[in-house]
């Protein structure tokens, strides 16, 4: 299977006067369809590493970063973010990589069927059954022309999977996606988001501190380790293979 | 392409959808703007229109000699071509300008001032005619009156003298090719063509006029000289410099000095005043505008930072809180001319009547509100930059933490 990140000796520092944060990653290889847990406590990085696998989020430091989507071109991330080309970066979210944040992140003056639209007008995909039919599968047919607001916050993570996949990304990525759901409803959506990326042949990278869905789905997980360091002032976190 | 397309749309809708925010901000820049445009009508329609009036009126601008000199051709017309001169015609003795009037319809004598008049004469600056040969004649709005004339009539004047111990008088028609406003004289005066005055004086003084057959001693004519003059400067900043000229070949002349400096420091320190109201609401204008507008970007980041992630480009970003900056600048714009003109019409329909002033005490010219309009956009847009900039340069995972 192919390789779609691989990322060799990333850093990422959020220090204040020397006090903070460090996240390391020494290792990753992440290959298609290979579906990825990053878990921990909170405050371990999870994000952080989650925004910059999203290309949202500058490394300080990274040896090698490769992101080859499968059928498109292979990305020298690495050097895309010294040039700080940001629109390079844009373009392959825009066409690889759908995200799902914690709290949906859905646009609260469009529509739930304009949300899941939006991906696909900025690639000028054309209108077809593609928003119904993931709408369908999601449970979430009845609401397409609500605004988000009115929604339930289990409806709103479902619209924000449909928004996620409506593009047909090569890479999910969702950060803590069911966090503020109840188990149950956690368990069924993300269920149906197994189902819906296997069908599409969707790599899933996700971030939960929920270690029963884990088991229960069948992914890999990262590696953690986490210690202070520096005297205690610096909580260091290394994610690796 | 798409993205811009997007971007115009997305930015609107959320603007609509946020209704209520957007109204206030609308009402904000509109409560700071429509007094703005009041003041600047205010000052527009009183001091600059009332003031100016009191600056241009002719009254204002006259140098007038005291008692008679001797003026020549070659003098009046060296004034005349001077820049700061606008208008200068000869005065005859005062007791050779007068001339009986008499119209068919009403049955009395009117013994009346000849003045010489010439086209550019501000006394008479609203009409179109000019008294062009010995037979025509502007006639003051009481003269007319008395006489119970309207223009195109034609009125008999005549001209009496003793002569060689004889009482005789000369008769001419003139037509009345106009009549003058109540304004410029409460007298009764024959504005007339510089011959025809020249004419009367001759005439009384016993000298033959050719043109109009009267006869009289046709004596050497020696170098004419006038008496006396009517003298209007440019403007009343021009006064003063030409009364020191005259005063200086050896005129005795008086004018509004005294008056015109204070209708001057009026202006001026009206105009201090105001400008001075102007830059601190423009200044606050702009500092309340920028500050609500900086403050929108910053109440969005979480919303642009989602639509970083989707795949928006920054440069695409900033246009978002900037299209809105643009239609609060508009429709704020547009509510204030709304406010405006509301208070324009209050003024000018109940006020301006009770003041007595036959034209509006408040107005603004097209170009105005466009101006109000190009600033407030420039204003509005150059603060959405700034803050867009803000924006766009933030992380955008750092705005999707923020709750």
């Amino acid at each position: 299977m192919t390789v779609i990140y691989s990322l060799k000796n990333v850093v990422k520092e959020r220090l204040i006067d020397g006090v903070g944060f460090r996240l390391l990653v020494p290792e990753i290889q992440i290959r298609s369809q290979e579906n990825i847990a990053l878990v921990g406590h909170s405050g371990c990085g999870k994000s952080t590493l989650l925004d910059m696998l999203a290309l949202i989020l500058r490394p300080d430091d990274c040896e090698e970063w490769i992101v080859h989507p499968v059928d498109g071109d292979i990305h020298d991330i690495a050097k895309i973010w010294r040039q700080d080309k940001q629109g390079r970066l844009a373009q392959i979210r825009k066409q690889h990589i759908g995200y799902v944040l914690q709290a949906g992140g859905l646009l609260p003056y469009l529509t739930v069927r304009e949300n899941i639209e939006l991906p696909r007008k900025l690639l000028k995909l054309p209108d077809d059954d593609s928003i119904v039919s993931i709408s369908k599968v999601l449970g979430i047919e009845r609401q397409l022309d609500k605004l988000p607001g009115l929604l339930s916050a289990g409806e709103r993570q479902r619209a924000s999977f449909a928004r996620a996949l409506s593009h047909r990304p090569t890479i999910l990525i969702a950060d803590e996606p069911t966090a503020a759901l109840d188990p149950i409803t956690a368990q069924k959506i993300m269920a149906v988001v197994m189902e819906v990326i296997k069908g599409l042949k969707i790599t899933m990278i996700t971030a939960s501190h929920d270690w029963a869905h884990v088991y229960k789905m069948e992914l890999r997980t990262l590696k953690l380790e986490s210690e202070t360091v520096e005297g205690g002032n610096v909580y260091q976190s290394r994610f690796s293979d | 392409m798409a993205q811009i397309t997007n971007i115009i749309r997305l930015s609107f809708r959320d603007y609509s959808h946020e209704w209520r925010m957007s109204g206030c901000f609308i009402l904000a820049l509109s409560s700071v703007l429509a007094p703005m445009m009041i003041l600047f009508g205010l000052k527009f329609g009183i001091v600059s229109t009332m003031i100016h009036e009191l600056v241009e009126n002719p009254v204002n601008r006259e140098i007038k000699p005291i008692g008679s000199g001797r003026y020549d051709d070659a003098w009046i017309d060296e004034y005349r071509r001077r820049g700061d001169v606008e208008f200068i015609i000869p005065k005859t003795r005062a007791l050779a300008a007068t001339i009986q009037l008499k119209s068919t319809t009403a049955n009395r004598i009117v013994s009346t001032e000849l003045l010489a008049t010439a086209s550019g004469d501000p006394l008479l600056a609203g009409l179109t005619r000019v008294p062009k040969d010995y037979y025509q004649v502007i006639l003051s709005q009481s003269a007319a009156k008395k006489l119970k004339v309207n223009t195109g009539d034609t009125i008999d004047a005549s001209l009496a003298r003793q002569f060689q111990g004889k009482r005789e008088r000369v008769h001419l028609p003139l037509e009345v090719v106009d009549i003058a406003d109540e304004v410029v004289t409460a007298r009764s005066v024959a504005f007339v063509n510089l011959d025809l005055l020249i004419a009367s004086e001759q005439f009384k003084d016993g000298r033959v006029v050719e043109e109009l057959g009267w006869e009289g001693n046709s004596d050497a004519m020696k170098e004419r000289v006038y008496p006396s003059f009517r003298l209007y400067a440019r403007s009343i900043y021009d006064v003063e410099n030409l009364v020191i000229n005259l005063e200086r070949e050896g005129a005795r002349v008086k004018a509004n000095v005294g008056e015109i400096n204070t209708v001057q420091s009026i202006e001026e320190n009206l105009s201090v005043i105001f400008w001075i109201i102007a830059c601190v609401g423009a200044l606050g204008f702009a500092f309340s505008l920028g500050a609500s507008l900086w403050a929108n970007v910053d109440r969005k980041r979480k919303e642009l930072s989602v639509l970083r992630l989707i795949g928006f480009k920054s440069g695409r970003i900033i246009m978002f809180p900037v299209l809105q900056a643009l239609y609060t600048a508009v429709l704020g714009w547009l509510f204030a001319v709304l406010v405006y003109l509301a208070f324009e019409y209050l003024v000018n329909f109940f006020l301006a009547p009770q003041l007595n002033l036959d034209r509006a005490l408040c107005f603004l010219l097209t170009e105005h509100f466009l101006w109000a309009l190009g600033i407030t956009v420039v204003i509005a847009v150059f603060a959405a930059i700034l803050g867009g900039f803000r924006a766009a340069r933030i992380e955008p995972s750092d705005g999707l933490r923020e709750i």
